[in-house]
């Protein structure tokens, strides 16, 4: 049982390394293929069901960048999946190197109480938490930009921008009123 | 042309889709070409069914005839109505070089005996089925054609399959079949379904299936989706792994479309804190019914994708293994250790 | 000797006697120095030879390794280079021949058929291969359980091959071997009339396939003689579910004499010893049938 560290590793020649993690294995490879169409900077994809990444990868793997959690709301699987891989990362990631997407978010079949879990859940880890719309292409592409904004100044590519600065104005908070009641 | 036939006919036309009605007549062939020709199949079904009867009037035809039609109709679809599996048991020394003329013949002389109203017809299908076509009567009323049974047997294979049978007539059914096949009984075979074609080709192994080679598995060819460079999967070899062994429980390919798979439970209670229920005498049921459009391919991609934990627990792989959906759970020992022990009843 | 005259006779005797006895061993001794010489000598050559087969056994080790790894083709050749002498040839054969011999005798163990070990070797899963004519058809597979005892656990063997009998008749936890050669016979004999039967109808088109099964174990024909258009029921009994061909073979015609004919007898010879589709064209060629 390995931790992945951020910084074990040097740094590729203007490149950028992103891992996705996914316990269903859907969302995470149109992710990945619209990712790889950046032509501004190399971009890997590294793609896993849940961490811990096998050791024998170790040598081939990259420094990763950013750690991505792809949570699909419909599902506690996928929750709970997300949740137990979290103890496989190094705490240097949590420091603006790990975020949260959300899908499914819209649906009637999610259950608000999800949603707040997982709203908590990056909140206590001080990460930003996305919602993505997977089923389009539209919804793929801006996920996609969204995450690469937050790679390229994780993986140290835009001056002046570190990823730490970064998740200070980014990363979710828990609005006050969550575990009140609804008067609805 | 009688009140009977007449309803048969009726009830056919209400039952076939209009774009099937032309060619199963074509293959019914007894409409000559001028008739076929009158037949304005754009016309609305009524229509149609009046034409037909006039046609039906003319040339005499009989319950016989028309009972032929239907047959040709439920043939080529017979993903309908509700059929069971059989299996015969003990065959003896002969089963094995009966054939079809002794097998018909038998079979109608069997059934006759037995039940003094019944009409029988039996039809081979081009992939060597019988079909057999039973309309049932009592001691007093003629054979009802408007609730026939089917019966389906690969003449030589231990399978039957069999649609809209109801209690009373399965006794007759089941000694008129084992007498003809030269077998020593017949027993469920626990499987059902409303795809005829599905639970065929489970018990006949008429489906893809993936076993363990030396040899680089198509298996792993056909799943090379990441392409690109850039991009690699972690865990990739588990998820092979995962793929070969959903694949090795459930089959590769197209699989055969069940419905549902039904578990009972027979077991005692157990919870130290419901002492009402642990000490009751009689054993707790429960059923669990797992129901998909295509159950197999449900199950076989719930392991493929880790939802459910790879080697595939024998209570699922069974589904496919011993060819059946019905499974009777039963605590086999006493003791809250004991474990639950698949029954396998006959 | 003054001490011997003091000493008595017996006593000098007996010294004598001592004396005698030392003068005669000494030659003795010596050819026993050569004796153990020589022996060791021996030795010592059977410790080289010995050595040297040690020697060759170890590099036929290392040969046979290098074999069984099925390193390519050039490495092996590079290595030759390296020691090209009448010796490493002789080794390089010697070592193939052993090779050799290890897979003669695990293809006696396994009887030619495709076995590999499954869940961690507790089973091994076994696939037999039909062909007819040449013509590889069907693969059927049986994964078999090994312990408490063998069980054959999945298989895709259609359910009209008795495949459990098969294995009880064979005595399958005895002798895998025997019920593998019968299964296989089966099967291949299975897949030919399925095959015949296909080849059958692509190739005669005039004959009509009246009635046939799911084993193929049945077949009835309908031949037109060409002249007189008479219809001839043509039955072929195929009993013996390990054979291609025909047990019994039987016509039938409203001509009563025709199956009598000594044409018709050659024909029914015919059938029952060529497959039936050869069998039909030799007869369309003798004018038999259309």
């Amino acid at each position: 049982m390995s931790l992945l560290k951020p910084f074990s590793k040097l740094p590729g020649l203007n490149t950028a390394n992103i891992l996705l993690v996914e316990s269903e294995e859907q969302f995470q490879q149109s992710l990945a293929d619209a990712l790889v169409e950046e032509t501004a900077v190399t971009v890997n994809v590294r793609l896993a069901k849940s961490l811990p990444l096998p050791m024998e990868n170790e040598e081939s793997r990259p420094r990763i960048d950013l750690v991505v959690f792809i949570i699909n709301l419909t599902s506690e699987l996928s929750f709970q999946s997300a949740e137990a891989s979290l103890k496989y990362l190094d705490p240097g990631y949590f420091l603006g190197k790990v975020c949260f997407m959300v899908t499914n978010a819209r649906k009637a079949s999610a259950p608000t109480e999800r949603l707040d879990a997982v709203r908590k859940l990056a909140a206590s880890l001080h990460c930003p938490l996305l919602f993505a719309e997977d089923q389009t292409p539209d919804g793929v592409a801006n996920a996609t930009e969204r995450l690469l904004t937050i790679l390229k100044v994780s993986a140290g590519l835009v001056p002046m921008a570190t990823a730490l600065y970064l998740s200070n104005l980014t990363r979710c908070t828990v609005p006050p009123d969550i575990d009140q009641p609804s008067f609805d | 042309m009688d009140d009977s036939a007449k309803r048969l006919l009726q009830r056919f036309m209400r039952r076939i889709p209009t774009q099937m009605l032309k060619t199963t007549l074509e293959k019914w062939s007894r409409l000559t070409v001028a008739q076929q020709k009158s037949l304005d199949f754009t016309q609305s079904k009524w229509a149609l069914t009046e034409a037909l009867l006039d046609i039906c009037e003319e040339n005499k035809w009989t319950t016989k005839h028309i009972s032929e039609l239907e047959m040709i109709y439920v043939i080529d679809n017979p993903n309908q109505g509700m059929w069971h599996a059989f299996q015969l048991m003990d065959p003896e020394d002969d089963a094995h070089s009966v054939e079809l003329t002794q097998f018909k013949e038998q079979f109608k002389s069997h059934l006759s005996e037995l039940i003094r109203h019944v009409s029988v017809k039996i039809k081979k299908h081009t992939d060597e089925a019988v079909w057999i076509r039973i309309a049932w009567g009592d001691s007093y009323s003629r054979p009802n054609h408007l609730k026939p049974t089917y019966v389906v047997h690969y003449l030589q294979t231990p399978y039957v399959f069999v649609t809209s049978l109801t209690s009373k007539q399965k006794p007759l059914l089941s000694q008129a079949l084992v007498l003809s096949t030269r077998h020593h009984a017949i027993k469920d075979a626990n499987l059902s379904g409303k795809k005829f074609t599905a639970i065929r080709d489970l018990l006949m192994r008429q489906y893809q299936q993936a076993f363990p080679t030396k040899y680089p598995s198509p298996l792993k060819e056909k799943n090379q989706t990441v392409s690109n460079p850039l991009i690699e999967r972690e865990q990739a070899g588990p998820a092979a792994n995962r793929l070969q062994m959903a694949c090795e429980a459930f089959g590769d390919g197209m699989l055969p479309q069940l419905q549902s798979a039904v578990y009972k439970l027979e077991t005692k209670f157990r919870d130290q804190t419901n002492k009402t229920m642990t000490e009751r005498e009689e054993s707790f049921r429960c059923v669990v019914k797992f129901a998909s459009t295509n159950l197999l391919e449900s199950l076989r991609d719930c392991a493929s994708s880790g939802i459910a934990s790879t080697p595939v627990t024998p209570l699922l792989s069974s589904i496919p293994l011993k060819g059946r959906n019905y499974f009777v759970i039963t605590d086999n020992s006493p003791g809250p250790s004991s474990q639950m022990h698949q029954k396998t009843d006959g | 000797m003054e001490g011997a005259s003091t000493r008595g006779v017996l006593s000098h005797l007996s010294l004598l006697e001592v004396q005698a006895r030392s003068r005669k061993t000494q030659p003795q001794q010596r050819s026993r120095v050569k004796e153990l010489k020589a022996e060791a000598e021996a030795l010592m050559i059977q410790r080289d030879k010995l050595k040297a087969e040690i020697q060759t056994h170890e590099r036929l080790q290392k040969l046979r390794m290098s074999m069984d790894k099925q390193c390519p083709r050039e490495q092996e050749e590079e290595e030759e280079m390296d020691e090209d002498s009448e010796d490493s040839q002789l080794l390089r054969l010697m070592a193939r021949h052993t090779h050799l011999k290890d897979l003669l005798h695990a293809h006696h163990l396994i009887g030619g058929y495709d076995i590999i070990k499954t869940h961690q070797g507790k089973g091994v899963c076994v696939s037999v291969a039909t062909s007819y004519e040449g013509v590889c058809l069907d693969t059927y597979n049986l994964e078999i359980d090994l312990k408490p005892k063998l069980r054959i656990s999945r298989h895709n063997v259609p359910p009209f091959i008795p495949l459990n009998s098969l294995a009880e008749q064979s005595n399958m936890q005895t002798n895998i071997r025997a019920f593998l050669d019968t299964l296989s016979r089966h099967l291949n004999a299975f897949a030919g009339r399925k095959q015949q039967l296909k080849l059958l109808k692509e190739q005669h088109k005039s004959v009509e396939v009246m009635e046939s099964n799911v084993l193929c174990s049945i077949l009835v024909l309908m031949l037109t003689v060409p002249r007189e258009k008479t219809a001839v029921l043509c039955t072929l009994d195929y009993t013996d579910h390990t054979r291609c061909l025909p047990t019994r073979v039987h016509f039938d015609c409203e001509d009563k004499e025709l199956p009598d004919s000594p044409e018709w007898k050659k024909n029914c010879h015919l059938l029952m010893e060529t497959p039936v589709h050869t069998a039909l064209l030799t007869m369309k060629k003798m004018g038999n049938i259309v």
